[in-house]
């Protein structure tokens, strides 16, 4: 027998008693052998729909982790057949909408919410669904107040998790720390998946806050999770670019820009050989990224509006392109990192020369409300 | 299915959702016990044990102590557990593994998985890795006959788990040696998270209890909409906490009153107190083996239907891999067995475990192989 095949596990960085868990690896293994377990039963016969609407999430599950995106774009085709095959079933819609939400498509989320509810679906399951969407669009109070119903009426490691979640999104920094101590305190399962996502979360939190080292962190605590976690990886070779270790940022983005169908590695990569004096490998990488964003707007221009902007704007160079994007995703999302992005969009692309005449009003308004909502 | 992703918290993590257990005399030598405990259905070819989860057997003996309509077991406080733990995998994507069996007086037994010759050690002889599915019903037609309240089976049903497979644990013992006298059984398995004190995360005894006799909320007035199996997980089979059997007698006084409507009779008048002949009995969680008699194929509450009916048991009891133990449960639910034995249109999994170590059959080809 090992010595104590649980001794080595992440303590967690809140101060709380980290739990027992499997290791990331197996985590990752089981889960993939779920996916092809499901997908293998479900070929002949009439699967349950409980089994169709779990191997959807399952791979949007995996999907997350690997940071993969043909994962999401398959679980987004078995929710669009799942309706099509279960018109009257709410739980076919909340598969639907939860993919939707994850391809940006809010509204078309919230529609399948609706048509859940009119189906009889849980309220409450419902409810907390639309709060995952309103985060999503930037409709804070909307969210705020159903988590926090909810943990208020069941204060579990998921609902205590979700408010953490949500208020490191509004970079109320010290509730979300807080919250994540007692959400991991409640937490009674096996799996680490649910515990490297709650830290990835406050890494990103504390990224976006300029807090480096804290960032560094929780993302490394992720990773102790589940070695595999590739955007949790991916944000902590920025943050150790930004601490100016380019070495070991490439080291972390190599692999991952090399295998991954997500094109924000191989856009991180370029950015950072360009800041470590690497031009040859920034326009490698550049090139690469290039294209893949250019193929996933043209399928997913909601998911990608943002994330593409951000590359056309810092290695990608092309203010014009980003600035389209950028206001393409505060249509879709009113939040204040849209609001900060298109700002920005618009600084750079007047410093180009470009003139954005085209819609003069909204873009100041928009400028006004970035910097109103970045000082807060 | 059997005990198959019973409860939303077990969904969590699949290398600790229990699916089933059981227990048969060795077929070639009356003095070893088998015991197989299943985990982590329609496993794809890449499913390993967890290495954060104890997988534990526990015995006890028993004693029949009342026969008739109260018919009840007594359970001895003391007991004999084998712990069964696994280590992470290598890096190289191989779902071997190295598997521990703690077995009483402290020895331990290291083996690989999915090594048929297993590992062996004082009076036992011990197996884990991936099997063939041994367990086979038709989930739809359960499903629509708690839907429609009209039994629902067709002549020739769908296997829900038919190709499928699952991680087996399979546990060899001298029961003389390492049991001491019996030759009466009571045997559950757990999946525990490891740790200084390690929590139960499932249980499993008899078959079918969470998921036939008690998913269903619709025929329970008392808590329509209680999720009772997490909590009911959550106990020892032992000894349930008495704050909340009633509600699990309650949740399967009105389960077993459905089933038992569903042939237009009843076969199971419900006592002065308005319980279940069978909810007491079915109550007693674990499987009961005699192990002094002989491999019988067809045995799951034999000795059960022998206490009640006030006569010697004439079968070891337990669960054999092979049994049709759906048809055996919906003859006992449905008619008592005053009727014709029950079919639910599936007579066999995709392929027989045999008699020989480690008795279930090896695993079925992935997709594209199949």
């Amino acid at each position: 027998m090992s010595a104590t095949p649980y001794a080595e596990r992440p303590t967690s960085i809140s101060g709380t008693k980290a739990a027992v868990v499997t290791h990331g690896t197996i985590a990752l293994r089981n889960l993939g052998a779920q996916i092809d377990g499901l997908e293998r039963s479900s070929t002949p016969g009439f699967p349950r729909l409980e089994e169709r609407a779990w191997l959807i999430d399952l791979l949007a599950l995996r999907g997350s982790i690997l940071g993969r995106i043909a994962d999401h774009e398959r679980a987004l085709r078995l929710a669009q057949m799942l309706v099509r095959d279960a018109t009257t079933e709410a739980a076919a819609f909340l598969a639907r909408a939860r993919t939707r939400a994850v391809f940006h498509r809010f509204t078309d989320a919230l529609d399948d919410l609706d048509v859940a509810e009119r189906l009889a679906a849980d309220s409450e399951s419902v409810d907390r669904e639309r709060a995952a969407v309103f985060q999503g669009l930037g409709r804070y109070e909307e969210a705020l107040a159903i988590r926090e119903a909810d943990a208020h009426r069941c204060p579990s490691f998921e609902s205590l998790g979700a408010l953490s979640t949500l208020c490191a999104e509004r970079g109320d920094t010290e509730r979300a720390e807080r919250l994540h101590a007692e959400s991991v305190q409640r937490y009674r399962g096996v799996s680490p998946l649910p515990l490297a996502t709650l830290d990835f979360q406050l890494g990103v939190m504390w990224m976006r806050e300029g807090q480096l080292h804290r960032a560094q962190d929780h993302l490394t605590a992720a990773r102790c999770y589940v070695p595999a976690y590739a955007p949790a990886q991916g944000h902590l070779a920025e943050v150790e670019a930004e601490l100016g270790h380019f070495d070991l940022a490439i080291a972390l983005l190599d692999p991952l820009a090399a295998t991954a169908d997500d094109p924000d590695y191989a856009a991180q990569l370029a950015r950072i050989h360009a800041d470590a004096g690497h031009p040859d490998d920034s326009r490698y990488w550049r090139a690469r990224a290039a294209a893949r964003y250019d193929e996933l707007i043209a399928v997913h221009p909601e998911a990608f509006a943002d994330h593409a902007a951000e590359f056309w704007l810092a290695a990608g160079g092309d203010p014009r392109k980003a600035l389209s994007l950028a206001r393409m995703n505060l249509e879709i999302r009113k939040t204040p990192r849209a609001y900060v992005l298109l700002s920005r969009a618009i600084d750079a692309a007047e410093a180009a020369g470009a003139r954005c005449f085209s819609h003069p009003e909204p873009s100041q308004s928009a400028t006004s409300a970035a910097n109103d909502r970045s000082m807060q | 299915m059997s005990d198959h992703f019973s409860g939303p918290r077990a969904l969590a993590d699949p290398a600790a959702d229990l699916t089933d257990l059981f227990a048969f005399p060795a077929p070639d030598n009356p003095r070893r016990l088998v015991v197989v405990m299943d985990v982590f259905g329609k496993a794809g070819p890449g499913a390993v044990f967890s290495d954060a989860v104890i997988y534990r057997f526990r015995f006890r003996r028993a004693r029949i102590e009342a026969t008739g309509p109260g018919a009840a077991f007594g359970v001895d406080p003391d007991e004999v557990g084998f712990d069964f733990t696994f280590d992470v995998p290598g890096r190289d994507g191989t779902t071997l593994q190295r598997g521990h069996c703690r077995i009483p007086g402290g020895e331990t037994v290291s083996f690989s998985t999915n090594d048929d010759r297993g590992g062996t050690g004082r009076g036992v002889r011990v197996f884990a890795g991936q099997r063939s599915e041994p367990f086979f019903l038709d989930v739809h037609t359960i499903l629509e006959s708690a839907e429609t309240r009209k039994l629902a089976f067709k002549e020739v049903g769908s296997d829900t788990l038919y190709g499928t497979n699952v991680l087996s644990i399979v546990l060899q013992l001298d029961w003389a040696e390492l049991l001491g006298s019996g030759p009466i059984f009571a045997i559950v398995c757990e999946t525990l998270q490891a740790g200084p004190r390690p929590v139960r995360i499932e249980r499993l005894g008899r078959p079918e209890i969470k998921n036939v006799s008690m998913s269903f909320k619709t025929f329970d007035q008392v808590n329509r909409d209680l999720e009772i199996r997490d909590l009911y997980n959550s106990e020892d089979a032992f000894a349930l906490m008495p704050d909340y059997v009633g509600a699990y007698r309650a949740r399967l006084n009105a389960n077993l009153s459905f089933w038992d409507s569903l042939d237009g009779k009843t076969d199971w008048p419900h006592d002065e107190l308005g319980n279940h002949p069978l909810t007491r009995l079915l109550l007693a969680d674990f499987l009961v083996i005699d192990a002094s008699k002989p491999l019988q194929e067809i045995s799951y509450f034999e000795i059960e239907r022998a206490m009640l009916a006030g006569h010697p048991h004439a079968s070891p009891g337990g669960r054999w891999l092979n049994e049709d133990v759906m048809d055996s449960i919906f003859t006992l639910y449905i008619n008592g067995g005053n009727g014709p034995r029950i079919n639910d249109g599936i007579d066999a999994p995709i392929a027989w475990s045999s008699k020989v170590f480690p008795y279930l059959a090896p695993p079925n080809p992935p997709k594209g192989q199949a």
